[in-house]
């Protein structure tokens, strides 16, 4: 039991905008009382924030894992997690290893985080990675626009048992949500090719268009009422124009939910990489109009970082313009992942304007709530450079200065120096926390009322927003003391988060001879065993509903 | 550039095995993943591929393969450097060719149908990786692959044996961001191949004490390492008393992975699979031995890394 | 407590293991239907030379003690005494090996390295 008292409390989702009250925790829920003998914190010159939420980060599995094993070099200069008796040895960096990323999430004050790509074929391999994550409650959410079998039924109109296998998918793997990632591109990849419109067929497809795929995917989510809408990837990532494909998405998924990932790599202006400029304002006015839509930010930030992304084309052009080194690794019958190394210079024309859009979007959206701040970790930049954007919003001369510093010919192609807006604290606790607790459907999470769990950060009040929140003074994650006096003195476990949706079981019958006509494993050994997942929380979803 | 398995079953319409003899060594290679399966974009499957087989002897695979080039040993390099050149329309002397044992129409050749590839798959075995060059050969297969990217879809894959190891590289990547060789003195992992790798720790004479799970050190290493298991004390984990045993100062017999001991194990392309033992062991498990003996190593005052003025040295 | 009588299986009664994995090599089999009775494997259905030879090889049987200390018999428990003080006696211990073993033992084996302040090295190396 505990009483947090005397720091100025922010829980937007609950009308709390920095008020001084007391926050009581027992049995790892937020109470509204405690007996006078629970321990008290003195939070006196401190706030009081709901735990941190993180909508899209890359934290675990075959491709993290992958990328860890390219990157030596990189890990060398990283930060060691020493060995101690309540902690286990890592290394933090451009991919922390699995205790570093509970440790680092958790020692700002996040609980929460979304690892955003998980193939089918190695779930398993997610999750065993989530189990030895500490502290942070986990959820994922399964790649699905390129499966082959959802695309070969999309091909015959199949739509009803896409759904039944959909739904079949997401629990085999133990998933959260779905995700879509450059729908029908990664699988034309496989044949070196790609998919730059909506409405051209995918390889290999006579029927199936990228848009067919976006629409029947976001149907099925909603159909199957998943918690979370569909989490989409954009066609035409990271290249000039494509602003025009994301509008055109946005407008595809118009009368159904859906959530618009790291949005600054799909706001870009241009004809190619000499004419390219920001776009975010047409993309940020059409997002406003549009409340079906949630996103996150994706932002960048200048230095190393190693970019991991199903998007195998992108990985492709993008390691023929750095010439630097490549992985990439193809995932039977469901998606691919490319891996290159990467370094986002100030001095760089494109990568100025990247900087410049992931800020422009937070500021343009005007709706907080559905906006979510990430960096796409480790893409645009690692997860523990968070505290940076904070202050970059928060603090409008901090930004005028950086502005300095990029090439004076990029400030012509973006809108950010007209851009006055400053974040309030309470912005911030909606785009870090109670937003995507909220956009990820996770009820418990994001707020301190009642009922809530108990994950609390509580940082001292300073004029630095980025020292602010880079180290807080107390961690509270289950109604657990993590961080006392900025210190780590306790691990726990964190549970996951998985969704089961309705389904025909005789659906397997349907898979089971494709299986092992396309597949290299027993369909019996495919899907995750319950067993498997550490802490499994399992979100119940409503009845199937059926077409209007 | 790799890929999973089945991405070669269902797509690979050319197949080279380079330095390795899947048909002894990996015995179901070709019949489960690779050469003889109808894939899904292959439906005639043996007839849809071509496969070459590069090696320096001519094993039991070769008679798998439609094309088998015999390199010179020693060579490999040099010829994937060649094959390099050729992928990039670079000149190469006819003499040059000939110091791979091979004439350079026979290395145009396999460029050009490496080029004519609609899906092209590399696979190398321990017969480039452990051979002379080692990971030089390794990277040199695997740019090749990278760099016929820009003319068609090509991948390159190891060919791992040895049971789990494909595991072990998974797991020590996400705990402790390196593959194998990590030092762990400082208190976090460090890396240095050659450094802290076994055999040169154990022929330097670095460690003082050994523990030995699921391997057998004492039957296939050099002399002088198995000198040093002997001279300093061993601790070994295995389903049998082994040659490592019997050096050793502790044996523990466990149970058998996967015949009865249950858990993971990841194949050769990182697809990890749950292991299903059919008997049940009257021994205790590798893992259930390891938790023991962190829990008896608890008990004892903590090892803190090395301390400086206040610091820790990093 | 319950009344109903098991019978005691038999050692000629055969459980089939449909779906079974073969870690003898880098390939790693699943598709295996493994025959058993108590005390061995009898049949490897789809098994190739290698992996069923590596099926039959290990038994059920107690053909060792649970351990030795220098040679001689021991229990478990002596055995996990004296291993973990010649591990935290070292200065510079190795964790070597980890190749016919569970990814669950190789975590744990991580663990260990790290509380001994040790090498962990596989196979790979060599």
């Amino acid at each position: 039991m505990l009483r947090i008292t005397g720091g100025k409390v922010y829980d937007p989702k609950n009308g709390v905008r920095g008020e001084i009250r007391d926050v009581c925790i027992a049995g790892g829920k937020i109470v509204s009382d405690v007996p006078p003998h629970a321990r008290t914190i003195d939070a006196s010159g401190m706030i009081v924030f709901p735990g941190g939420v993180d909508v899209h980060t890359h934290v675990a599995g075959a491709a993290l894992n992958f990328a860890r094993g390219l990157i030596p070099e990189q890990h060398r200069k990283s930060r060691p997690i020493f060995h101690t008796p309540q902690c286990r040895a890592g290394l933090a960096g451009s991919t922390p290893t699995t205790f570093a990323t509970g440790y680092v999430y958790a020692g700002m004050g996040w609980t929460t985080a979304n690892e955003a790509a998980v193939p089918i074929l190695s779930a398993k391999h997610t999750h065993e990675e989530l189990a030895d994550t500490p502290i942070i409650d986990k959820c994922c959410c399964v790649l699905m626009a390129n499966n082959e079998i959802i695309l070969d039924l999309l091909e015959t109109a199949e739509f009803e048992r896409a759904k039944q296998v959909a739904a079949w998918q997401v629990w085999a793997a133990k998933a959260y949500g779905v995700k879509a990632v450059n729908p029908g591109g990664v699988a034309g990849w496989k044949w070196g090719k790609d998919c730059k419109g909506l409405n051209e067929p995918v390889p290999g497809y006579k029927n199936v268009t990228p848009r067919s795929i976006i629409k029947a995917l976001a149907d099925i989510i909603d159909q199957l009422a998943l918690p979370h809408p569909l989490h989409i990837h954009c066609n035409n990532l990271g290249a000039p124009g494509n602003y025009t494909t994301t509008l055109e998405t946005m407008k595809a998924l118009e009368g159904n939910r859906a959530h618009m990932a790291h949005l600054q790599y799909h706001s870009y202006g241009g004809d190619d990489w000499f004419t390219m400029k920001s776009a975010s304002v047409p993309i940020a006015e059409y997002f406003n109009a549009h409340p079906n839509l949630t996103c996150d930010a994706g932002a960048v930030l200048f230095g190393d970082t190693v970019t991991i992304t199903a998007d195998g084309p992108w990985q492709h052009l993008l390691y023929e313009l750095t010439g630097r080194k490549w992985g990439n690794l193809d995932v039977e019958n469901e998606t691919g992942c490319g891996v290159v190394p990467y370094v986002y210079k100030e001095k760089n024309l494109v990568n100025a304007i990247q900087w410049a859009v992931g800020l422009e979007l937070l500021l343009l959206i005007t709706d907080p709530w559905r906006v979510c701040l990430t960096t796409d970790h480790p893409n645009g930049a690692t997860f523990w450079r968070y505290p940076e954007i904070v202050r970059l919003l928060m603090d409008r001369e901090f930004r005028k200065e950086q502005l300095k510093h990029i090439p004076e010919k990029v400030l012509s192609r973006i809108v950010l120096p007209d851009l006055d807006r400053e974040y309030t604290l309470s912005e911030i606790a909606i785009i870090t926390s109670a937003g995507p607790a909220r956009t990820l459907g996770l009820a418990q999470k994001g707020h301190l009322g009642i009922g809530a769990d108990a994950d609390v950060a509580v940082f001292n009040e300073r004029k630095d927003a980025m020292e602010m929140f880079s180290y807080p003074r107390f961690v509270i994650k289950s109604g657990q003391l993590i961080i006392e006096e900025g210190e780590l003195r306790n691990s726990i476990e964190g549970s996951q988060f998985a969704s089961k949706p309705t389904y025909d079981s005789a659906i397997e019958d349907y898979l089971r001879p494709l299986f092992s006509q396309h597949y290299t494993m027993s369909f019996e050994n495919y899907p995750v065993t319950e067993e498997c997942v550490h802490g499994l929380n399992v979100h119940q979803c409503g009845s199937c509903t059926q077409p209007g | 550039m790799s890929c999973t398995l089945g991405e070669v079953k269902n797509r690979a319409d050319f197949i080279i095995y380079w330095g390795g003899n899947p048909a002894e060594c990996h015995p179901r290679h070709f019949t489960r993943y690779t050469l003889t399966q109808k894939g899904k974009f292959l439906p005639r499957g043996r007839k849809d591929r071509t496969m070459v087989l590069v090696d320096i002897r001519e094993t039991m695979s070769a008679k798998a393969a439609d094309i088998f080039l015999q390199v010179r040993p020693g060579k490999d390099f040099e010829m994937l450097t060649i094959l390099r050149a050729l992928v990039k329309n670079q000149k190469v002397r006819a003499e040059a060719a000939a110091e791979t044992g091979l004439t350079l129409e026979q290395l145009q050749d396999l460029v050009n149908r490496m080029k004519a590839a609609k899906f092209g798959v590399l696979f190398f075995g321990m017969g480039l990786s452990m051979t002379r060059g080692k990971h030089m050969n390794s990277a040199a297969a695997l740019t090749l692959a990278a760099e016929l990217n820009a003319f068609t879809k090509f991948v390159a894959m190891p060919m791992r044996g040895h049971g789990n190891v494909t595991g072990a590289d998974v797991v020590m990547r996400y705990t402790l961001s390196y593959p194998f060789g990590i030092n762990m003195s400082r208190g976090y992992p460090r890396f240095n191949p050659g450094e802290y790798s076994t055999v040169d720790l154990l022929v330097r004479g670095d460690t003082d004490a050994t523990i030995v799970i699921g391997a057998d050190p004492g039957a296939t290493m050099p002399k002088p390492a198995i000198e040093h298991l002997k001279r300093t004390p061993t601790i070994v984990l295995d389903p049998k008393v082994t040659h490592t045993s019997k050096l050793s100062r502790v044996h523990f017999t466990t149970a058998a992975t996967g015949i009865s001991a249950p858990g993971t194990a990841y194949r050769m392309d990182e697809v990890p699979l749950p292991l299903r033992p059919a008997l049940k062991s009257p021994y205790l498990t590798d893992e259930e031995v390891l938790k023991r003996i962190i829990t008896a190593l608890q008990k004892k005052p903590a090892w803190q890394p090395a301390v400086k003025g206040g610091e820790q040295i990093a | 407590m319950s009344t109903a009588v098991t019978p005691e299986p038999t050692k000629h009664e055969l459980h089939v293991v449909k779906h079974a994995v073969c870690t003898f090599c880098g390939c790693v089999c699943d598709d295996i239907e493994l025959h058993a009775n108590e005390e061995r494997i009898v049949e490897t259905k789809r098994a190739c030379i290698l992996g069923e030879s590596w099926f039959k090889h290990h038994t059920a049987e107690r053909l060792y003690p649970d351990a030795l200390i220098d040679g001689k018999e021991a229990t478990y428990d002596e055995a996990v005494e004296v291993a973990a003080d010649i591990l935290y006696q070292a200065h510079m211990p190795l964790v070597y090996g980890l190749s016919n073993t569970t990814c669950e033992a190789q975590r744990q084996a991580v663990w260990l390295a790290e509380l001994v302040g040790g090498v962990i090295d596989s196979h790979t190396s060599l």
